[in-house]
């Protein structure tokens, strides 16, 4: 069954389409990729279901019930989290407290929400760390922050924006476990957009490639790697043309 | 009819000058978004400055312009040197509320050594002298020579911003501050700049408005009030927007005038019993609101 | 039930933290039996007073990072309300200043609704101008006593009266503000460990991460706003029972709203003693500086100049307060 679904998605800023007639399905307990150069219009396409802004047109459908236009908090509580590619915690915020706003969403007593952030933040290792303020981690860590602190919320759909984007080859490691216990334990249809190939190819069940705000290719990991659209797009026609005959095109 | 176009001159001219006011506001704000609570005391001290001027020298108060000019500009080149530069690395309510200690001081400075009398020119070539150019319009001329020098000064300024090579330095600075000490311009020093022009040009406003308006330790804050509504109304940091800006303000200034106008010509007993007069300031926090409402940006507003 | 055990549980502050509050309220509390003079008293209710406004702007500006300058409009509201109700109708004070506080919540959600569009300065701006025009409007409005402002006259009463707060002796007054005290502090301790404490200061942190975990966020800042109201109203309508006298341009000038905002500022916006060490410090000093340097030695003036000096160095050199100070140090011995 369809949890997610985008139907003709279109978002301009002025005269720019930064999302051009992007359309796909994601189905309930998938682990779905969203690749692409950058500026190919990925983290737009997140705001859009995510509801930080409204699309120009299109629409879109989470749930079974149309949500085109709803804002963000909204959006939360119908069970969609999300992480930010940046964390810009200026604030004096600790983990804890920044893990526990999230738990906050479905309850106002302060003792259920403490012991689920603490239940959190002992799942994905934050436990040390809970009086530390955000900017004083180290990245992997501030990564897992932004995850815990959308786990809080209960989310049915996880939209991840470049959580392994900084880090080293184990940290990567580690990441990718974690997004496969969220996935699988705790049962959260994910979606994630991301650089990292050997993370996105690895862990996606399916891949969705956009490119200049279009999608250009939609399908298995194994594929989309041969895909000489998709090479194109990352590589250059030059180069296509060039290698025509080791990828095969 | 004579009210309404008395009105309307009396309206555009000291909105020239509020333009001139509001001016240095814009600048500071364009090139270091800080907003500086104690502008209408660095206009109280410019018309300290011209009245002294005139009172000790016996020149004519309109000569004393460059006076208050240097003295506006080493004013606030050391407000900036010796104080604002810290407050940049602050949040935004230390940036606020330390201005506003900046205020508390220059205030009661002013306090201290002027008392709190109302002070007031009695002489010049311009005082007390008006012409009357027809259809029942009286000038008065120090309204008028300050309103022309106010626009002398403002294209003076404009000048400097646009065609000299400091003055589009400055410009940079405020448009892409990154991208302007990449180039290699010296921001520190613009924000200095931009110190000293928004405290020389608001000394000159000060020295012109003491022509015809008194002045007390405490006349600051209404100007610094009209000078935030003339910038919000102009775009936050627009030159040119603070021009047009003034002249709207000065008008919004003159509502008590257009009130009287239509209570008279059109014999509306219940308006006459309205004291509009006390609320001559109130329409200008009335407009800033409903300003910034329309457009957060303000209405020729170009800054992000 | 959950709510009083929260406000009542202080156990995140460290041991010391609590022995030094435990101590200045005794002090607090027995100050009324120590020999004192009659300014001293008075400076000590002025801080009462000063200390709740900072406690309110503390919710919406500290927590939340909203610079509010124009919170003397609800001391205005709360003031006002008490005195005419006591003055028209004789209203008691137990009743009126309920009324008020309702009033002045209407009128927060009123302007607090196009406020919230607007950030930063922006906003900061907005709110002297609204309170400014509700200054202005108080000055001309008869029913009000315009700008000569309203007074009562305590021999119409017969004092000591409970019911609407006018005594002979300070010191009723003082333990009545104490009282208040008490509450309002115990409301801070449950209000920044609350759901809407912490969403508050998510959206301080970073709006956009703050919606995308379920948080209204302008609902969130206008409810707040509310909170901060009720407190600065309540305040105001205890304020003019306490002083008999009020005029716009003492209850609602710009000078009362930033110096509620400097309290909070002072002692260290956003944490939960920082109002209160604010008026501590700053109370005190601006009573006795205008005492001593105003007054004795006829320098008109001097006390507000070493006062905007110290909120100058402030400002510029330690924008978290007098608190922030604190924590900072005790993070350098920690590390």
């Amino acid at each position: 069954m369809a949890l997610l679904e985008v139907h003709h998605l279109i978002k301009a800023f002025g005269g720019l389409k930064a999302n051009d007639d992007v359309s796909f399905v994601i189905e309930k307990g998938e682990l779905l990729g969203l690749i692409g150069p950058n500026g190919a219009g990925k983290t737009t396409c997140f705001n859009c279901i995510a509801g930080m802004f409204p699309p120009t047109s299109g629409r879109i459908v989470f749930d079974g019930q149309d949500v085109t236009g709803l804002p963000a908090h909204e959006m939360a509580r119908r069970g969609l989290a999300r992480t930010f590619q940046v964390y810009t915690a200026a604030g004096d915020l600790t983990v804890g407290e920044n893990v526990l706003v999230g738990c906050f969403m479905h309850t106002r007593s302060r003792s259920s929400a403490k012991s689920k952030a603490d239940g959190i933040l002992e799942q994905m290792g934050l436990k040390e760390f809970r009086h530390q303020l955000v900017s004083e981690l180290p990245v992997a860590a501030q990564k897992r922050v932004t995850m815990a602190t959308a786990l809080g919320t209960d989310p049915k759909l996880l939209l991840l924006d470049e959580v392994a984007a900084g880090l080293n080859p184990s940290e990567i490691e580690a990441t990718m476990a974690g997004i496969r216990r969220i996935h699988a334990e705790l049962g959260v249809t994910v979606m994630l957009i991301e650089h990292v190939m050997e993370l996105v190819m690895n862990i996606s069940h399916r891949l969705i490639v956009l490119d200049y705000g279009r999608k250009i290719a939609e399908g298995l990991p194994k594929d989309i790697a041969r895909d000489p659209q998709v090479i194109k797009a990352y590589l250059g026609e030059r180069y296509v043309r060039e290698h025509a005959a080791e990828i095969g095109g | 009819m004579d009210i309404l176009f008395g009105s309307i001159v009396s309206g555009v001219l000291i909105g020239m000058v509020l333009a001139l006011v509001a001016l240095g506001l814009t600048i500071i704000f364009g090139v270091m978004d800080i907003v500086n609570f104690a502008h209408g005391e660095f206009l109280m001290i410019g018309m300290y400055t011209g009245l002294l001027t005139a009172q000790a020298t016996g020149m004519d108060p309109l000569f004393c312009l460059p006076v208050a000019a240097a003295v506006g500009f080493v004013l606030g080149v050391l407000c900036y040197g010796g104080f604002v530069k810290y407050l940049l690395r602050g949040p935004m309510i230390a940036q606020l509320l330390g201005t506003f200690g900046l205020m508390l001081v220059l205030r009661n400075l002013a306090l201290l050594f002027f008392g709190s009398e109302d002070r007031a020119l009695h002489h010049g070539l311009l005082v007390g002298k008006s012409f009357d150019i027809g259809m029942g319009i009286i000038l008065s001329a120090t309204k008028l020579a300050t309103a022309v020098l106010s626009i002398l000064s403002f294209g003076a300024v404009w000048l400097l911003m646009n065609r000299t090579k400091i003055g589009k330095a400055l410009t940079a600075t405020a448009l892409n501050r990154q991208g302007a000490r990449y180039m290699g311009i010296p921001t520190e020093r613009m924000n200095m700049l931009a110190w000293g022009i928004g405290g020389a040009t608001v000394t000159i406003a000060g020295a012109l408005i003491v022509n015809f308006w008194s002045v007390t330790p405490y006349v600051g804050l209404i100007f610094t009030m009209i000078a935030f509504t003339v910038v919000a109304l102009g775009g936050f940091g627009s030159v040119p927007g603070a021009f047009f800006a003034g002249l709207v303000v000065g008008l919004i200034m003159e509502i008590p005038g257009f009130w009287d106008f239509f209570q008279l010509s059109f014999a509306i007993d219940w308006m006459a019993d309205v004291p509009m007069i006390s609320f001559k300031y109130t329409w200008i926090y009335v407009a800033y609101f409903v300003i910034m409402l329309i457009s957060p940006r303000g209405l020729f507003g170009w800054k992000q | 039930m959950e709510a009083i055990r929260n406000a009542l549980d202080f156990s995140d502050f460290p041991k010391t933290d609590l022995g030094v509050a435990l101590a200045v309220l005794v002090f607090l509390f027995c100050f009324p039996f120590f020999p004192h003079s009659a300014f001293a008293m008075a400076t000590m209710i002025q801080f009462f007073i000063f200390s709740l406004y900072g406690m309110g702007w503390n919710t919406i500006g500290g927590y939340g990072g909203q610079v509010d300058l124009g919170k003397a409009q609800y001391v205005g509201i709360g003031a006002y309300t008490t005195m005419v109700c006591l003055l028209r109708w004789d209203i008691p004070f137990w009743v009126s200043m309920p009324i008020g506080a309702g009033l002045s919540i209407c009128w927060s959600f009123i302007i607090g609704y196009p406020l919230f569009k607007l950030k930063g300065h922006y906003f900061a701006i907005a709110t002297i101008a609204t309170s400014l025009v509700l200054k202005d409007l108080f000055e001309v409005w008869k029913f009000v006593g315009a700008a000569r402002g309203l007074g009562i006259l305590p021999y119409k009463y017969h004092p000591p009266d409970f019911w609407r707060l006018i005594f002979k002796e300070d010191v009723y007054y003082y333990y009545i503000i104490f009282a208040f005290f008490i509450v309002g502090l115990l409301y801070m301790n449950w209000f920044r460990k609350s759901r809407l404490g912490y969403q508050l200061r998510s959206i301080k942190d970073n709006e956009e991460v703050a919606r995308s975990l379920g948080v209204n966020v302008h609902w969130a800042k206008i409810k707040t706003y509310a909170i901060a109201t009720a407190f600065v109203s309540v305040v105001g309508s205890f304020h003019a029972v306490y002083v008999k006298n009020i005029e716009p341009e003492d209850t609602m000038s710009l000078d009362i709203s930033i110096l509620i905002a400097l309290m909070a500022m002072l002692g260290g916006a956003g944490s939960l003693w920082g109002p209160v060490i604010g008026a501590g410090v700053l109370i005190p000093l601006k009573s006795y500086l205008k005492e001593w340097l105003g007054a004795a030695a006829g320098l008109l003036g001097i006390d507000l100049i070493i006062y905007g000096i110290i909120i100058m160095i402030i400002s510029a050199f330690e924008p978290r307060g007098l608190w922030g100070i604190i924590e900072k140090i005790r993070r350098r011995r920690r590390i």
